[in-house]
Formats: C-alpha cells, sequence, structure tokens
C-alpha cells in the first residue's frame, strides 16, 4: 500500500465533500473496515509501521472530523435561517402588574428619610378627640373642629384628620430624641372634586431633639422636595399658621411644568404649594410632659396623592381611588 | 381678604411694583393667591382717554327716537359729537366720557363711528361700563367739574386688588388697615393713623344699654343718629365695596360694611324706631324664643345663643346676623349704630349649631381686638355725618374692663436659637415695634390686636422669624442618636406588594368608607357627605369586587386587582383596625389557591389550608387559612368564575420563617418515592399530606400531592391520591433501607387514619 498515496487521496476526497454525508462516505472508503489502509493495518507485523499506519489512520480521521463539524455547523446555520420568526410578532403573554402610584411615592417618601435616618410609621386612624385636637393645641374655635370640616362619629372620637396624633403617642410612650415619619390615611369633610377627596394619604414627619432649628426644618424640607421631584426644584417657605407649631411655615416647590415662570398647573405664581410645616408648639411639648426649654423639634405634613398627581401629571385625584385598570396599568 | 390697593394707600405709601410686594406678603404674612386688575385698564395710555365731559347741548337724534344727541365740552378747542341712548341727563350734566381708541373694562375698543347717520366721537359711560357698580340704569352723573379733567382724577377708575389668604391667627389682617399696618413694618414706611374722626355730637340724648353677659359680650358702642337719609352710598364708596367683594346696599349698611372692611371689627345698625323699649340689652336667649334673620330664616335660639335684646324682645343673633324686623330700610331715619365686641368661642358655637357662618362671625370667631369698637364706631359715625347726613345725638359705652397688653419675657438669643439665625437685637426689637410691639426691659408688650396670637416667648419669636425667613440657612439635624430601617413589617409588606405585582396583580386604592347596610358591627358616621361614605369597612373584598365590575364593563382583560389596608372591627373605645391584603383574580379555585401559595412562599411562609365558608363564596371551594379565606367568588357575588382571598397582614407575618435558616440540601443526595394510595372520595388531600409529614419525621424534606385519580376499577366513593415523597439527610446519604422504615411508618399511619389503602 502506498500510505502516501492513501493519504494524498483521503484528505483531497475529504476536502472535496459538500455535505456531512460526503464526509462520511470518504471516512468509509477511507477508514472503512473493507478499505485498504485498515486491511493494511491489521496485516502489519512490525511496531514502525503500525506506528505510521496508526498515524495516518488518525490524521485521516481527525481531518475527516474537522470537515464533519465545518459542515455540519454550516447546515445547522442553514437549516436555522430557515425557522426564522416575524420578531416583530408579540411574545407570551405574561402576567404584568403594577403597583399603584401612591404606593409607589410613598417609597420614596420612605426611602428619603431612612436615608435621613427616621423611623416609619403606620397608625390607627381612628382617634379620640383628645389626640386628634387637644393634644395637638386646636383651639376651642378651630374649623377644623366642627362636623362641617370633618367626620365625627359621636363627641369623642372622629377620623383623624393628619397623621399628627401617632406622634403624639410616641412622644407619650418613649424618649427623645425621636425621628419618625407618620404615613396613612386621613379624613377632612371635603366634596369629591378633581382636587379634593375626603380621604387621602399624608406623611408627617416629627423631630424632636436637643437645639433643633428653623433653619434644620428647612433644610430637611428641601432634600425631601428634592428627592420627590428632582434636584433643580427650588424651594420657597412661607410663614403659616396650625395650632401645633410655632413658628409655622409652608414649603413651596418651583413650578415643574413651567419652571417658575407662571402656568395653569401652579395658578400663574410659579409655585406648588407642598403643606405644612413649623416648629413643635411648646404646649405640644407640655401636653406630652416635655419641657420645652430642653426639647425642640419640628412636624410637617404633605399628602401623597398630591405629590403622585404632581409626579405623574395627574390631574383629576378621582382617577387614584377607582380601581381602573386602564389607569393602574400606566404605573 | 380682598385688599384694593387704593385704598392701602389711605393708609400707606405702596410705591413697590405690586409682584414684589405679593412676593413679600406671601412670605412673611399670608399667601398673595392673585393680584388682580380691577376696572379701566391703565396700560398704554388707555387711562388718558377717560375724561369729564359737560354736556352742551342734549337733544333727540334725528333719526331715533331712543337715542340722544349731545354737544360734549371736553376741555378741547371744539365740543364733541356723542350719541348716547340714556336719558338721565340734559343739557349742563358734567359726565364721563371715554374717548376714541379707549379699551374698556370689557375689551370693547372704542371708535368713532356713525350712530343712524350721526358721527359719535366718543362714549358717555355709565358705573357698569367702568366696573364701578352693576348700575346701567343711566349714564353716571358728576358733580361740577372742569370739562377734560382725567377722570381718574375723581373716580376709582383703575384698581388693582390684591387677595390675601389670611391664616386663623391673624383676625387683625381682616381689615385693609391691618394689613396697611403689615406692609409699612416690613418695608419700614410711616403708617397714617386709624382712619376716623368723631364729628362734634349735635345732642346728648340718653341711651339704655344693659350687657348682661360681660364675659359674651366685653363691650358695647352704641350710638344714636337722627335725620338719616337712606338712600344708595355715593359712587367712591360703592367701588370700593365692590372692589372688597361687598354688595352695596344702602349707604347705612354700606357705612356699616366699609368701617369692617377697613379696621376689622364688624357694625351692626338698628332701625331705631323699631327696637321697643328704647334700649338694649345684651343676653342670652331665653327658652323657646325664636329670631327672623336678615335672610328671612326664622331661628329657634339655644339658651347658649347670645342675643341683642330690646326692651322686650331678640332683635338680633349677636355677632352673626340681625334680625328682619329691625333691620334699616328706605323709610328708616333713626339710626342706633353698634360697634361691641363678642367672645369667640359661644359665636363659633352659635354659628356651627346654626350652620350660619358670616363676614362678621368669621372675624368673631378669630377674636377681635376689644380696644377696636372704639374706632370703629368713630369711623361709621364719621361717615353717616358725611354720608347720610345723619345727625350724632346720643352714645352709650358699656364694657367690662378692657384686657391689658399681653407682657411677655422675651430673649433675643433665644429666638436665634429657635430659628438658626442670628438677628442682632436691635433688629429684632426694631422689627417688632414696627408691629406694635414695646420693649419693657427684658420683656415686650404685644399689641392689643394680636392679644390672643401672641402671649408666649415662641410667638414672639415666630414675628422675628417670618420677617426673616428667606434668610434662615438650610441645615440638617446634627443627629446623635437615631437609625432608619423598615420594620419587619414593613419590610413583609414590601415584598408582599412585589409579590402580588410579579403575579400580574395591579395594585388599587378604594374608600375606606362604605354604604350603610350590608356589613355587621360597624362605626358609622352620623352625619357621612353621601350615602356611598357612610359605614367603616369590616371587609375590603366588596370594594374590589366593585373595581373589579367597573373593570368588566369597561372591557378590562385578565383583571387582577390587590389592596392593602385597614378594616375597622367592633373595639372599645376605638374600632379594633387591621391591615389587610385583598386580591381578585379572573379563574377559579385552583389559580386563587396557588396565588396564595406563590404569596406565602414570597414571605417565607408555609400556608395551611383547611374547607371555608362565607356566603359571598362558592360553598364548595373556599378554604381557610390562619390569617383569612382564599376561594372562588359566588357566582352571585360577581358573574363569571373569579378567585378572591382577604388575609389579615398579622397573622401571615407572624408565620414568616424570615431569616430563613440554611438547610444542607447539597452535600447528601435527595432519595425520591412517589406512593398512590385509595381512600374515600371525603378525605381531603391536606389532611393526607398533614399526616404524612407526621408519621415521616426530619428526613422528609417534599411532601407534594401531584394527582388525583377516579376509576372504574377503584370503585364509587373512591379516589387515588398519588403523594410525591423526598427523602433527606443532611449527614449521610439514605439508601433504601433507610427509607424503608419511614414509607412504612406513612404507610401505617395512612391506614390507620384514613383506611388508607397502599396502591404502588
Amino acid at each position: 500500500m502506498d500510505a502516501q498515496a492513501v493519504e494524498s487521496q483521503a484528505l483531497s476526497a475529504i476536502e472535496a465533500a459538500a455535505t456531512v454525508d460526503e464526509v462520511e462516505e470518504a471516512r468509509v472508503r477511507f477508514l472503512g473496515r473493507k478499505a485498504e489502509l485498515p486491511q493494511a493495518l491489521r496485516a502489519v507485523r512490525d511496531r514502525e509501521t503500525g506506528m505510521t499506519l496508526n498515524a495516518l489512520r488518525r490524521r485521516i480521521a481527525e481531518s475527516a472530523d474537522a470537515r464533519e463539524e465545518e459542515l455540519g455547523r454550516a447546515e445547522l446555520d442553514r437549516r436555522l435561517r430557515e425557522e426564522r420568526v416575524d420578531v416583530t410578532l408579540p411574545g407570551d403573554e405574561l402576567p404584568v402588574g403594577h403597583l399603584h402610584p401612591i404606593t409607589q411615592v410613598r417609597r420614596m417618601v420612605e426611602d428619603a428619610f431612612l436615608g435621613l435616618g427616621y423611623e416609619i410609621r403606620d397608625d390607627r386612624e381612628v382617634e379620640t378627640v383628645a389626640y386628634n385636637f387637644d393634644k395637638l393645641a386646636f383651639e376651642p374655635t378651630h374649623a377644623a373642629r366642627s362636623p362641617r370640616d370633618t367626620f365625627f362619629l359621636d363627641e369623642t372620637r372622629v377620623l383623624r384628620t393628619e397623621t399628627s396624633a401617632s406622634q403624639i403617642h410616641q412622644l407619650e410612650e418613649r424618649e427623645p430624641p425621636v425621628y419618625m415619619v407618620s404615613i396613612g390615611r386621613v379624613y377632612r369633610r371635603d366634596a369629591i372634586t378633581a382636587t379634593r377627596y375626603p380621604i387621602f394619604h399624608q406623611f408627617e414627619g416629627l423631630a424632636v431633639d436637643r437645639g433643633i432649628t428653623l433653619a434644620d426644618l428647612k433644610g430637611t424640607l428641601r432634600h425631601v422636595m428634592r428627592a420627590l421631584y428632582g434636584p433643580k426644584r427650588a424651594v420657597r417657605f412661607r410663614t403659616h399658621y396650625f395650632p401645633f407649631t410655632e413658628p409655622s411655615i409652608e414649603p413651596d416647590v418651583s413650578c415643574g411644568v413651567c419652571g417658575g415662570e407662571g402656568c395653569r398647573t401652579c395658578k400663574y405664581s410659579g409655585w406648588i404649594e407642598m403643606g405644612g410645616a413649623g416648629m413643635v408648639d411648646p404646649r405640644v411639648f407640655e401636653n406630652v410632659g416635655l419641657d420645652p426649654e430642653a426639647w425642640s423639634g419640628f412636624a410637617f405634613g404633605c399628602g401623597l396623592e398630591r405629590t403622585a398627581q404632581l409626579r405623574h401629571d395627574i390631574p383629576d385625584i378621582r382617577a387614584l381611588w377607582e380601581g381602573d385598570l386602564r389607569v393602574l396599568r400606566q404605573f | 381678604m380682598l385688599v384694593p390697593v387704593s385704598w392701602l394707600r389711605d393708609y400707606v405709601a405702596v410705591e413697590m411694583p405690586l409682584a414684589e410686594l405679593g412676593e413679600r406678603l406671601s412670605v412673611a404674612t399670608g399667601v398673595v393667591a392673585a393680584i388682580e386688575a380691577r376696572g379701566v385698564s391703565d396700560e398704554l395710555g388707555n387711562l388718558d382717554l377717560f375724561r369729564v365731559g359737560k354736556v352742551l347741548e342734549a337733544a333727540k337724534h334725528p333719526n331715533a327716537d331712543r337715542l340722544q344727541l349731545c354737544k360734549v365740552d371736553l376741555g378741547e378747542a371744539e365740543a364733541r359729537q356723542i350719541v348716547c341712548g340714556a336719558w338721565n341727563f340734559g343739557a349742563g350734566a358734567t359726565v364721563a366720557v371715554a374717548l376714541p381708541g379707549a379699551v374698556l373694562p370689557n375689551g370693547l375698543e372704542l371708535d368713532e363711528r356713525t350712530v343712524r347717520g350721526e358721527t359719535s366721537n366718543g362714549m358717555i359711560l355709565s358705573e357698569e361700563e367702568v366696573q364701578l357698580s352693576s348700575d346701567h340704569a343711566g349714564i353716571m352723573v358728576l358733580p361740577e367739574l372742569a370739562p377734560g379733567t382725567p377722570l381718574a382724577d375723581v373716580l376709582p377708575l383703575a384698581d388693582h386688588v390684591l387677595d390675601i389668604e389670611v391664616t386663623g391667627n391673624r383676625p387683625d389682617l381682616l381689615s385693609i388697615y391691618g394689613v396697611a399696618r403689615e406692609i409699612a413694618a416690613l418695608y419700614e414706611l410711616e403708617l397714617a393713623p386709624p382712619p376716623g374722626i368723631d364729628p362734634p355730637p349735635d345732642a346728648d340724648e340718653p341711651l339704655s344699654i344693659a350687657i348682661d353677659d360681660l364675659a359674651g359680650c366685653p363691650r358695647y358702642v352704641g350710638r344714636l343718629f337722627r335725620d338719616v337719609t337712606v338712600c344708595a352710598s355715593p359712587v367712591w364708596l360703592r367701588a370700593r365695596l365692590l372692589a372688597a367683594g361687598m354688595r352695596p346696599i344702602s349707604n347705612v349698611v354700606d357705612i356699616t360694611n366699609y368701617a369692617m372692611l377697613a379696621l376689622g371689627n364688624p357694625l351692626h345698625a338698628f332701625d331705631w324706631a323699631t327696637l321697643r323699649g328704647g334700649r338694649i340689652v345684651v343676653r342670652r336667649a331665653e327658652a323657646g324664643e325664636t329670631l327672623r334673620t336678615l335672610d328671612g330664616v326664622d331661628r329657634k335660639l339655644a339658651p347658649t345663643d347670645l342675643m341683642i335684646a330690646d326692651g322686650e324682645r331678640s332683635v338680633a343673633l349677636a355677632a352673626i346676623m340681625g334680625g328682619e324686623e329691625t333691620e334699616i330700610g328706605e323709610a328708616t331715619t333713626d339710626v342706633l349704630l353698634e360697634a361691641a365686641n363678642f367672645e369667640p368661642f359661644g359665636i363659633f358655637r352659635t354659628s356651627e349649631r346654626l350652620r350660619l357662618r358670616t363676614e362678621g362671625s368669621n372675624r368673631w370667631e378669630k377674636g377681635v381686638d376689644p380696644h377696636l369698637a372704639g374706632q370703629a364706631a368713630k369711623l361709621a359715625t364719621q361717615l353717616l355725618v358725611e354720608v347720610a347726613g345723619a345727625r350724632w345725638v346720643g352714645e352709650a359705652d358699656v364694657h367690662a374692663e378692657l384686657p391689658e397688653r399681653p407682657s411677655i419675657p422675651y430673649r433675643p438669643e433665644r429666638g436665634d436659637a429657635a430659628i438658626g439665625l442670628s438677628t442682632p437685637p436691635a433688629e429684632q426689637y426694631g422689627l417688632l415695634a414696627r408691629l406694635g410691639f414695646d420693649r419693657d426691659g427684658e420683656r415686650v408688650l404685644a399689641p392689643t390686636w394680636r392679644a390672643r396670637d401672641v402671649t408666649r416667648e415662641i410667638d414672639v419669636v415666630e414675628e422675628v422669624a417670618r420677617f426673616r425667613l428667606e434668610d434662615v440657612p438650610f441645615t440638617l439635624p446634627t443627629r446623635r442618636a437615631m437609625f432608619g430601617t423598615l420594620s419587619r413589617a414593613q419590610q413583609l409588606r414590601r415584598r408582599l406588594e412585589d409579590a402580588l405585582v410579579g403575579l400580574g396583580f395591579s395594585e388599587t386604592y378604594t374608600p375606606s368608607l362604605r354604604p350603610a347596610g350590608t356589613d355587621s358591627g360597624q362605626w358609622s358616621l352620623p352625619e357621612p357627605i353621601s350615602v356611598e361614605l357612610t359605614v367603616l369597612r369590616t371587609l375590603l373584598l366588596p370594594s374590589l369586587v366593585e373595581a373589579a365590575r367597573r373593570n368588566v364593563d369597561a372591557g378590562a382583560e385578565r383583571i387582577a386587582l390587590f389592596e392593602i389596608a385597614r378594616v375597622y372591627l367592633a373595639g372599645d373605645a376605638l374600632p379594633d383596625e387591621h391591615v389587610r391584603v385583598a386580591g381578585i383574580v379572573e379563574g377559579g379555585f385552583g389559580r386563587v389557591r396557588g396565588i396564595v401559595e406563590a404569596v406565602y412562599r414570597a414571605l417565607k411562609a408555609e400556608p395551611s389550608f383547611e374547607r371555608g365558608e362565607d356566603e359571598r363564596f362558592h360553598p364548595g371551594k373556599t378554604a381557610r387559612t390562619p390569617a383569612g379565606l382564599v376561594g372562588e367568588l359566588h357566582p352571585a357575588t360577581l358573574e363569571g368564575t373569579w378567585g378572591a382571598f382577604e388575609l389579615d397582614l398579622a397573622p401571615l407575618f407572624a408565620v414568616s420563617q424570615e431569616p430563613v435558616t440554611f438547610e444542607d440540601v447539597v452535600s447528601f443526595p435527595l432519595v425520591r418515592q412517589d406512593i398512590a394510595v385509595a381512600v374515600a372520595e371525603e378525605v381531603e388531600a391536606g389532611a393526607l399530606v398533614a399526616a404524612v409529614r407526621e408519621a415521616a419525621g426530619p428526613e422528609l424534606r417534599e411532601a407534594r400531592v401531584f394527582d388525583v385519580y377516579r376509576g372504574e376499577q377503584l370503585g364509587s366513593g373512591t379516589k387515588s391520591v398519588a403523594i410525591r415523597l423526598a427523602f433527606q439527610s443532611p449527614e449521610r446519604t439514605l439508601s433504601d433501607d433507610d427509607v424503608a422504615p419511614i414509607r412504612e411508618r406513612i404507610v401505617g399511619a395512612l391506614a390507620e387514619r384514613f383506611g388508607a389503602e397502599i396502591r404502588s
């Protein structure tokens, strides 16, 4: 047998094969049981010839494997190309759920305050007049004490008008320092309109420590407003009045629609009212047994619906309460 | 509070741009919600086109019976011809004229035009056309003035009105003078003395005024006037009231309103002739008494209501509204003016009880300075004499001891510490002085008009703070001990929300108040705003059922909703509030049970189900976990096949194994075996699995029903339940010999407890 001739014939046959089947044919022709090379191998008697022929067989086999893999891959690719799909068709419909925008905003608020080291509280919604009004130093003639403004269950029990009662409970139960935010539903006796709903969510913060200042309140509120509305918003503070804080202020955020130039959203003032705030009134400290000379603090409250409306440009607050999937699935 | 700037300028020189004033007041005093231009626009010389004219000739238009053709002298070289539709004037009258080019408040731009063949070179104006009143019965006839005089010099043609939101602690700002005082303090401007100078009295008739209840009415100034001519107020007075948002009625009533707006002390005027016994008594209402108030409503009075009475009966609901019988009318000639002071809480109580709130009650509720009544009486007296031709013939001023100015210890450094900004003491005392405070050594004396609001050091600090609010820096508390982490319940709640969202649910919020009726043990509102929002809910699910129904009606598909909120159950002093999660989803029992299992798994908890029952649910497809109900809804609750659940969060979170303890499930292999047993139809799978777990011991890793088979060879009333078992030990590889006795224990337990026959 002419080993060299066999090798060159085999390799060129493998090289010439155009399909995996042709490679297989060549493999049978040169390495099959009846082929010349295996026959010769079986007849070999001396070690040197055996090694030479075995090496030859290996080279042919490797060449066939390589060619087969090359052609196999090309054939697979060709077949896969025929399985091509319209990638612009929709995929399987998997269930996709949605967190309500109020919850999304609630989490943002929680995270902003967790970052500042505040605890988060969610406390009872039905309160006594003592905790909802008296201990918060609402004067006897304050409009909120009227059943026109507030939902009373009877003379002593109300649906809370703000989450502040939770703060009174906390201040009674533990020693300062206290840094907390209460989040939950509150109730006001307002007719349902595009901008008002008798049930809404508030987040109210309270910081009580030694040496807390009005400047700390301004800094905290600016941080939170920017966390909610973006770092570039201007924040303005106006004097105001609340029974349970003194001095009292209200934060405004520059209008995100017009950037402060004045538009319909901000009623042409350039500012959007965000809620109420102030330094804890000494009467409130006295009502919970704390010395107002030793402790000071600030409190603030804002609405989650309002925040969600401003973030997402939702014109009608009722959309947040109707459970309409066409609305919910946007968020 | 609507504050016309022209009126403000009587008391303080407002020369700064109004936008800047608005910003300053918004920050330091009260929000200026709007600055509205009223009347004739003063832009681009428009105001100059409004002039005083003298009618030289006025005759019927040659081609129109209802029109007059006038020649009007406007101080120009030649008189102008003007066509006019009014007939309440003639030659010689002084009138107001708008020239061609003028723009009226309603936006109409005048030009020279021809009316029925005659040129009209301007317009003779009515009060309504320049927004001085709603009177369009005829044109304005002015007093004698030089023709050509700019109209704006003699009439309040153009004005701006500040709409200031006054907070409840500042009744002093419910007056033009009070706002002027605030502006003077903010801008360091001079403030005119308060308006009102007594004219000399005309006589000294005795006037009997008695106050039975000095606590309710600390002061009552009564003044008697005779020969009063009741008629419409002059245009300047009407214009001011209109600009300040009040409707002019008659000169006497307008004067009381004017004085209230100017100074903040509500006044009342009685027709003296209708008062019986010639005297005034301030007292509480008598049992069974009634009064018909000015609005024509008969009011049943309570003994707590403070009344103004004459010698025989009540004639006014003190501080809230006068009586109809004693009101000023056209025939009135003698007037009793009331300038009183009333204590806030009693007035608030009566106004609440009667649901009657007025301009007057609104001020009294907030507390009006008792020192103010005298000044208000002076202003009203001056105007009654000047405007209504009245003779002032008598006065009585009955009062308790008027309160003294609060004396408050004040430490300027305490102010700095509370504000977080240093303001030199001299500057602090300076701004306090401009607001009417006086320094008295270590104390300050608050002005009487702030006596209710400023009584403590912190109240004085607020005065400094609001003036310097914009300068206060932005800092953060220097925290010493605080830590912010979500509680375990808050962390699990977030996980629960996320799990449900992952399962395809959309979160919804529904009202906590429900219509009255269906649920028991509710807390209901005695005064709801609507029948839909009457009772605090004891279940979340009905709200979700309604939301699902609305979504069906809206054509939504793959509906899956959840809500996390409170329910309000019977409790002792207050409702027992529980936070719950409820969900509703299209699909049957298997789907909703799978969802609840997934929720438990997300919370690292093992659910346990037993048969449950509830009228809202399918009687055969309802389960109960320790946290609440899971099942298919009864078709009567909602048409179609729906799964629903309502679970209490507290028991749900209580079984959470978070944080999970690691188990070695890797080092040694799991041995899987299936077991199938034939049991009676009524044996529940849950009970079988529980028995398997109990019998197997710690090596049992998993026991899950994977098939239930019913067939002829089993016979009716029997089913085959196939359970997949997996055994594993964290210490060694389990052999078949290890598993065999466990399996035997399981088979034995099932046979003993359920009569189960092993099938494989």
